[in-house]
């Protein structure tokens, strides 16, 4: 650990300590090994009452709170509603954020949190029955045109009720490729970008170092890298690794990625699946390859034993979701904090098919990106207090403070990237910024969205993740008969 | 003597509370799920549809369905098996006053009361191929290794997902088959014991026909259960890899909650209750149960 | 009593200890989990013995000594604001009590007709009664889910407790007839022949009789609700949660907590295991589900 290293360190400690999050002993313990005497224990560092940040105060903006309260006055009482996936924005927002929208408010929130398939569940069954228990949904962008007609555009709000509208709440703040690729489905938006995990790299810098390896430059280049990690070192430690659950959506994920980045597409201009053409057969065999150098329990994980491998030590690189990095960088959960670095994605192979080579609004890029929208649910009976919490919860001031408290998660707002509370957390720790970045870039540069299409739910969860499945457990001759077994279903579905 | 509709004397009137029970969360949900396997929830629409016999000329010739069948009846019957030839082995072991053995009885009635969606996460860490303790186990004793991950890959998946069940409610089939046990009489044992037979004789000869009637009670309760499990695939391998654990049950159930396709989920659901009908009033009738 | 030789002795105590620590290992290794913080969790070789305990888990997913209280800045928690299980392990606990109260009221008193009196079709009625338990969960979580839409019955206390008693009658009806049939009918005949009303018998003779039964029946009922999993999942939104479904709270999307989950599941095996403990020697009695009686 070098000296600037060692200083972080040392500040990320006494600020753990003073904010509560580790024990006396263990700050005692650990102080001692950077060499920080137990007199700063007897120099005043009782926990304050009210907590800075390195970057300055991280509380809500009087401004916003004073707005919530004046234009609440009519809904005090209310409940809202929300089912969400166990995400770090959800989870801010659920934790710390809320309490004091419920105090300015009047409101209550409740927040459920469940897992993806779950969220899918209660969502389609709560407008199937036209329930409206949820007043809010969380959509994740592979179901925004199924439930596009479910939900208001948010745009119409801000023009229909200007006295609810929240003064600066500057819609057109949103990242224009979130809004495309997450948010819009044909000429309506479906909510606003809510968050925003996005394929990027991120790799074990000290073992990159004692390769000798660069981040990598071409998808090529990266295999060539993995191979030669997990020759060197395999078993105990793989060159990549992977989310390759048979049948669950993250191996859907992954394969876009390969396919994107070989210049293939789901879809082409005539709506057909074309993952079996010869661009998707030159992903699938690098993709074949690049298998054989990932633990060989890949197969049977989700993100979560993705991120898992990589936590504890037993791969060096991942491109895959960028909202673990702030986890990765947790000493107290992972064995890698302050050794991984991220990324942008590796250059595609051949170029980049374009929207209108596509189809169903699918736009290719390595930088898969799996984000969500949130936005009033049509069936909500209490559309307007949902719609003041909507902009509170997607509002400049929150999404800072998401950001800064550890979400990690990128924002969706271009402003928050710039904001110095964000810009503070940039050292090494659980919560850290210093990959938003490799982020915003990705976002700006590399981002792939799957297409939106009523049927694609069940595609992305089922026709097609089911199918590479069987053909990674070895239950298809060849990557070509496994794709044009797919084409065949997917084409059936699409056509109804 | 003359009843009144209300005397106690009746025994409709004891049984009222619970066949109304049963009609209104029964038999109104059977009619049901009938009338919706002629409908199909159309996303457009946002309402369901008729489409007359279209979701029972699916059912029959949907490969997805057969092959869930399939791998329902190959786990009913291994699991069945296992859980009575286990119990049984367990109870007829644990029916001593050894040491400790009331402990040890009470220790494994443990495993009912953990809920088995957790059990389920439970054996996903267990069987992780990376971290797992079952996986370094195996590894050590040589008989698999890292490499054929025991949920990813196809051939041992299904086994992976059996375990869970197994060390779950064997226990379950010992207290039954240890309370059975308990009731037999004394005499035929004495009797055996004069004539010197084995132990293996007084069981095949005594035990078991004694026994059989709680033998076969145990497995339609247990096997009604296990025809119908859900929550460990659910939890431990959401059907995969590829299709290789997919049962009925998650089958309708991904039917009807992923895909918003009532009236093919509620077909499945007939589906399956036909078959575990068919199957329990057959045994039913075979093992001559009666109540 | 049959005499057995010392050595088989010797060998039947070792062989149950064996098995039962075979099936108890799974457990004690949850229960390493729940005292893991995140690092020991992963390892190869997996700890088993060797490890540092924390009570970490524990206070995160009841909130002892941990200030969520306003102002105070803390990192974000995977799960956050639903980490606080308590009020969850009530909700389980009211569910799980009122659904086995109404579940043995019910089946105590249909198989009290069932044990004593004939009619025709008896045999007919228990399989019927049976075959009930046979319909596929999903079957009956759809139709319940519209009516309880219609009777305002969704996310409460109401509609689980009777969906879960539903689900626990035939089995409880089983039971309790089996224990009916254990007490001789001369008693209640007896007591008719001295002028008592059925309803009288059944209250101040028979019932008092099978207290050991209805309790053995409760702990099983309990258990059942206790760990149910897919009707909560279906019938409850934000209002209430039970155990086995809140725990899916710990998967995110950033990773699963594996120690708060077993943190959660350890707590929450001990109630119902108490149960246990209170009614063995009824819960060995009883089991054979009225199949040895005739």
């Amino acid at each position: 650990m070098n000296d600037s290293d060692r200083k972080i360190y040392r500040a990320k400690l006494v600020d753990d300590f003073v904010k509560g999050r580790i024990s006396r002993r263990a700050f005692l313990r650990n102080a001692g090994m950077f060499g920080l005497g137990a007199a700063a224990l007897g120099s005043g560092l009782v926990r304050p009452s009210r907590v800075m940040a390195a970057g300055g105060d991280l509380t809500p903006s009087k401004d916003v709170l004073d707005w919530v309260r004046e234009v609440s006055k009519p809904f005090a009482g209310t409940t809202l509603r929300l089912a969400t996936e166990s995400t770090p924005p959800s989870n801010a927002i659920n934790s710390q954020l809320k309490q004091y929208f419920e105090e300015a408010s009047g409101m209550k929130v409740e927040i459920e949190v469940l897992p993806l398939e779950q969220v899918l569940q209660k969502l389609t069954l709560d407008i199937a029955s036209q329930l409206g228990t949820y007043d809010l949904y969380y959509i994740d962008q592979s179901w925004a045109a199924s439930v596009s007609r479910d939900v208001f555009d948010p745009r119409e709000q801000i023009a229909d009720k200007p006295d609810l509208a929240m003064p600066d709440y500057n819609i057109d703040d949103f990242l224009p490729a979130l809004v495309d690729g997450i948010s819009k489905y044909e000429d309506r938006w479906v909510g606003v970008p809510y968050d925003i995990p996005i394929f990027i790299m991120q790799y074990r810098k000290d073992i990159y170092d004692k390769m000798g390896f660069k981040a990598p430059e071409t998808l090529e280049e990266y295999y060539e890298q993995a191979k030669a990690i997990t020759d060197e070192m395999g078993p105990d430690m793989y060159g990549a690794t992977g989310q390759m659950k048979s049948g669950h959506y993250s191996l859907e994920c992954d394969w876009t990625a390969w396919l994107w980045g070989h210049g293939g597409s789901i879809f082409n201009a005539d709506g057909k699946f074309s993952g079996n053409d010869e661009r998707g057969l030159e992903a699938m065999d690098y993709w074949t390859r690049l298998y054989k150098t990932m633990p060989p329990g890949v197969t049977g994980w989700t993100w979560d034993g993705q991120g898992q491998s990589v936590a504890q030590g037993v791969a060096a690189s991942m491109m895959s979701w960028g909202e673990f990095f702030p986890y990765f960088d947790d000493p107290s959960a992972t064995k890698v904090s302050g050794l991984m670095e991220a990324a942008r994605c590796p250059k595609p192979k051949h170029a980049l098919r374009t929207v209108n080579e596509t189809g169903f609004g699918e736009i290719p890029g390595v930088g898969h990106q799996g984000g969500s929208s949130l936005a009033v649910s049509r069936n909500s009976k209490n559309p307007d207090a949902a719609w003041i919490f909507m902009q509170w919860a997607t509002c400049y001031d929150t999404q800072v403070l998401i950001t800064a408290l550890g979400g990690g998660t990128g924002p969706t707002r271009e402003s928050v990237y710039d904001d110095p509370r964000i810009i503070a957390n940039r050292r090494v720790g659980a919560g850290t910024t210093r990959h938003l970045d490799v982020v915003r870039e990705t976002i700006a540069k590399d981002m792939g969205s799957e297409p939106d299409l009523p049927q694609w739910a069940e595609l992305s969860n089922d026709t097609i993740p089911v199918r590479l499945g069987k053909y990674f457990a070895g239950e298809y001759g060849s990557a070509k008969e496994a794709m044009d077994d797919i084409a065949q279903a997917v084409d059936k579905i699409v056509q109804g | 003597m003359k009843l009144g509709v209300l005397s106690a004397d009746r025994p409709l009137v004891w049984m009222l509370p619970l066949i109304f029970m049963l009609v209104a969360f029964t038999i109104v949900p059977l009619f049901y799920n009938i009338w919706l396997s002629f409908h199909e929830y159309a996303p457009f629409k946002r309402q369901l549809v008729y489409v007359g016999m279209q979701n029972w000329q699916q059912l029959f010739a949907d490969p997805r369905m057969w092959e869930s069948f399939g791998t329902t009846m190959f786990y009913f019957v291994v699991v069945l098996s296992a859980e009575v030839v286990l119990g049984m082995a367990i109870a007829l072991l644990l029916d001593e006053e050894e040491f400790g053995f009331g402990l040890l009885r009470t220790i494994l009635t443990l495993t009912l009361v953990v809920p088995p969606a957790i059990v389920g996460m439970m054996y996903l860490l267990i069987e992780d191929p990376e971290f797992g303790v079952l996986t370094w186990v195996l590894s050590s004793l040589g008989i698999m290794d890292k490499s054929t991950p025991i949920l990813a890959t196809a051939s041992t998946a299904l086994w992976g997902v059996m375990l869970a069940d197994i060390w779950q409610w064997t226990p379950f089939m010992v207290l039954i088959f240890l309370a059975g046990l308990r009731s037999l009489p004394p005499e035929p044992y004495e009797a055996a014991m004069l004539d010197g037979a084995s132990a293996w004789m007084t069981f095949r000869r005594i035990t078991l026909p004694l026994m059989s009637k709680v033998i076969a009670v145990a497995v339609l309760i247990r096997g009604i259960d296990i025809f119908r499990m859900f929550d460990y695939v659910f939890v431990m391998t959401s059907g995969g890899p590829g299709t290789s654990t997919y049962t009925l049950s998650l089958y309708s159930w991904q039917q009807t909650f992923s895909f918003i396709k009532w009236g093919y989920g509620a077909t499945l659901s007939l589906f399956a209750l036909v078959v575990i009908l068919v199957i329990a009033n057959l045994f039913i009738w075979a093992a001559r149960v009666r109540w | 009593m049959v005499v057995r030789s010392k050595t088989s002795r010797v060998l039947r105590t070792v062989a149950g200890w064996a098995v039962v620590a075979l099936f108890a290992f799974p457990l004690y290794y949850w229960l390493t989990v729940a005292f893991k913080d995140g690092n020991e969790i992963f390892n190869w070789p997996p700890k088993i013995f060797s490890f540092t305990p924390t009570v970490k888990n524990f206070e995160e997913v009841f909130g002892i000594s941990l200030g969520f209280g306003f102002g105070e800045q803390r990192e974000v928690l995977p799960g956050g604001g639903n980490w606080r299980m308590g009020p969850r392990l009530w909700d389980s606990i009211v569910i799980a009590v009122l659904s086995t109260a109404l579940a043995v009221s019910i089946a105590t008193l249909a198989s009290y007709a069932l044990s004593r009196m004939h009619f025709r079709g008896r045999h007919h009625f228990v399989s019927w009664v049976l075959s009930t338990r046979m319909m596929p969960p999903v079957a009956v979580a759809i139709p319940v889910f519209f009516i309880y839409k219609d009777l305002s019955l969704l996310d409460t206390y109401t509609g689980v407790i009777l969906i879960h008693a539903l689900m626990n009658l035939p089995l409880a009806v089983l039971l309790m007839k089996s224990f009916f049939d254990d007490i001789p009918r001369e008693i209640d005949e007896s007591a008719m022949v001295d002028g008592a009303s059925r309803w009288l018998i059944f209250r101040r003779i028979v019932l008092p009789m099978v207290k050991g039964g209805i309790a053995a029946t409760a702990v099983l009922c309990f258990i059942f609700s206790w760990t149910e999993f897919l009707f909560v999942l279906t019938l409850t939104q934000t209002g209430l949660k039970t155990v086995p479904v809140v725990s899916s709270t710990f998967v995110t999307s950033t990773g699963t907590a594996w120690g708060n989950m077993a943190a959660l599941g350890a707590a929450a095996m001990i109630p119902a295991f108490l149960f246990i403990l209170l009614v063995q020697k009824h819960l060995v009695r009883g089991l054979t589900l009225g199949s040895v009686k005739q």
